[in-house]
């Protein structure tokens, strides 16, 4: 962005007297800051929720400030190139308030889940945005974009994911044939305990709107996801496609996942039996948060599901 | 012995002036720890940036200074003050240098019933019910101690152990919930469990400011029966005290006390069992000067706590419950050792 405008304002300069020319180069030099002050200043937000970090780098606000990843901290790789220059303000449990309080923020988008206790300080410091259920990517988008006045981007964005669910839908339809649409039951193995991901979860939602049908434990529960009390209520998630997350890399999760997968009780479920188990990316799936996670969910469904079987 | 004698028709106190200069010498060091606490924090400030705070000009650093770090450390020392008068309050009506909120089932009343909240209730409702929720399980607890040690009268031996006894159902309730609890509340409530004061604002602070004022006029004004307290129940009655009533309402006021310090900084352990001794190493006499020493060393321990939980080990700000054991035990070995020799 700087790089630009420097670039115009040397443009321009080729039409001024020599004298303007070397006053605006001296000002420039002097005070770069009061020279471009003229240009709409993007705002100063600090994102203290993964869900909001994603967001605001899809509306093309790169945040100032912005929470420890859950995996591969401090930054999940797929934001690492657009978040180089960010700082980090500690956990997304208790952010470092005052490494807030330094960035002089224009805006902080927090969680009410998590933030609540520390709303009165951070309002203090800058405007709260405030984010109830941060597992709606489309409703993060929405408030983010009113509060950074990006609507138009949030308008293109939320158009291209609902071209890419329509294309992918029509994909999956003709790639499963009669067998469409399938049930789906989305798993999260983690190193002491299995979670299935509900309709309303972040990726249960986008799993909804391509189509996918749910089992009837899944449709009946209530909230987002089910924690399931050991091997015997396998099979209470019984579909006939399972997308399967690893929560982290640990060698106790993977051991988790083999003593399920080699469990009777999982060989006899439809999806492993026709082997329509695929195992996805928990950042994509589940940690992201954002639209941009939306978008590399879509994007491995199709490299994953459709064109796999295909190639 | 510098020893002041006020007497007038329905009213004499005898002052002695030397406990209270120990006092004024915990109070500078308290004094000297806060400064040097507000200075240093995740933001390094340089002594310019120090000084420009007195110009008055809304920038970064007034906001660390007067809305981040002020607020946390009175926040830590009125939590940390009202525990340790309770421990030492506790410890007068029980003539047992071991009694304490913590060991008293005060602590596992009000944790017992904020993890409860965390757990079930913090979603639908918000956290801000949290400290009532803690109040209540605390002034519920001493309550059902009291209910359950009353046979004819309540003696200190059997306070003692009902308070024990209560603690350790009311531990087991509150490790049950954090083991049926989601994920997600279970750190809240590990936090919640430990202590801390992060986040601490001067709401926070103005509404226990109010409740201590509101504990300690009373306390004031019945100071002669908590110091007569630990005297021999006969003793004391043969000196006009009704010692059943009294000690009722010194009761009352202690779990009070630690009720409303847990439900605003979360259970500290350990601040109401050691500040009391601590107070007691420094100036033996018994009496209000005790009471104000006990409070100065809570309130130091909780902000020297705080202090190291939040600049120690950077970036990571710890919540200062973890470090009142770990500063408090070794100064308290060390004072005993001293003295042993």
């Amino acid at each position: 962005m700087i790089t630009s405008r420097h670039g115009e304002a040397g443009q321009r300069h080729a039409g001024l007297s020599r004298r303007q020319t070397l006053a605006a180069l001296l000002a420039l030099g002097l005070c770069p800051g009061a020279v471009l002050a003229g240009a709409p200043e993007s705002p100063r937000v600090v994102t203290l929720f993964q869900g909001a970090t994603d967001t605001a780098v899809a509306l093309g606000v790169i945040p100032v400030g912005a929470v420890l990843s859950w995996q591969d901290p401090p930054v999940y790789p797929y934001l690492r190139t657009a978040l180089a220059e960010t700082t980090i303000v500690g956990l997304e449990t208790q952010p470092s308030l005052e490494d807030i309080a330094v960035l002089s923020p224009t805006v902080i988008v927090a969680s009410r889940f998590r933030h609540q206790r520390i709303a009165p300080l951070l309002s203090r410091i800058a405007p709260v945005v405030m984010l109830e259920d941060i597992y709606r990517f489309d409703t993060t988008l929405e408030r983010m974009a009113q509060a950074l006045t990006q609507q138009a981007q949030a308008d293109r964005l939320m158009a291209q994911y609902r071209a890419r669910v329509t294309m992918l839908r029509t994909r999956l339809a003709a790639h499963f044939g009669q067998a469409w649409p399938l049930t789906v039951s989305l798993i999260d193995i983690r190193a002491d305990q299995v979670r299935s991901y509900l309709p309303g979860s972040f990726a249960g939602r986008v799993l909804s709107d391509l189509g996918f049908h749910w089992t009837e434990t899944a449709r009946t529960a209530h909230g987002i996801l089910l924690k399931l009390g050991g091997v015997e209520s396998l099979p209470a998630l019984d579909a006939e496609l399972f997308f399967v997350m690893r929560h982290s890399a640990g060698p106790a999760v993977r051991a988790h996942e083999q003593r399920l997968m080699t469990h009777p009780l999982w060989q006899r479920m439809r999806a492993p039996s026709t082997g329509r188990v695929y195992s996805v990316d928990p950042v994509a799936w589940s940690l992201s948060g954002g639209i941009l996670g939306v978008f590399d969910l879509l994007d491995s469904i199709e490299r994953q599901v459709v064109e796999a079987r295909a190639a | 012995m510098a020893e002041r004698v006020l007497r007038r028709p329905g009213f004499s106190r005898r002052l002695d002036l030397a406990p209270w200069r120990r006092v004024l010498m915990v109070a500078l060091v308290l004094l000297a720890v806060a400064a040097g606490s507000l200075a240093t924090g995740k933001v390094p400030l340089g002594r310019e940036q120090l000084l420009a705070l007195l110009e008055g000009t809304h920038s970064p650093v007034r906001v660390i200074v007067l809305e981040l770090r002020l607020p946390r450390l009175v926040l830590g020392a009125l939590v940390g003050g009202l525990l340790a008068l309770s421990g030492w309050l506790f410890q007068q009506i029980m003539r047992n240098a071991l009694a304490s909120p913590d060991i008293l089932g005060v602590t596992s009343g009000a944790s017992a019933a904020a993890v409860s909240y965390l757990a079930w209730l913090a979603v639908p409702l918000g956290a801000w019910g949290v400290p009532f929720a803690a109040m209540a399980g605390a002034v519920g607890a001493a309550g059902l101690i009291y209910a359950l040690a009353w046979s004819r009268g309540v003696t200190p031996i059997r306070l003692v152990l009902t308070g024990i006894g209560v603690s350790a159902a009311l531990g087991a309730v509150t490790t049950f919930v954090l083991a049926f609890s989601p994920l997600t509340t279970t750190l809240s409530a590990y936090v919640w469990l430990t202590g801390s004061v992060y986040g601490a604002n001067w709401h926070d602070v103005g509404t226990l400011a109010l409740w201590a004022v509101v504990l300690i006029l009373p306390l004031a004004i019945k100071m002669r029966f908590a110091v007569l307290a630990a005297l021999d129940d006969a003793l004391a009655t043969g000196l006009g005290v009704r010692v059943q009533r009294q000690r009722a309402v010194l009761l009352a006021l202690a779990a009070a006390m630690a009720g409303v310090a847990i439900a605003a900084g979360g259970a500290f352990a350990f601040v109401g069992l050691i500040a009391p001794h601590l107070a007691r190493r420094v100036s033996s006499a018994v009496g209000a000067s005790q009471a104000v020493l006990s409070v100065l060393w809570g309130s130091l321990l909780v902000v020297c706590a705080d202090w190291i939980a939040r600049t120690v080990f950077l970036p990571l700000d710890l919540p200062a419950g973890i470090f009142v054991a770990a500063l408090g035990a070794p100064f308290f070995l060390w004072l005993l050792l001293r003295e042993a020799r």
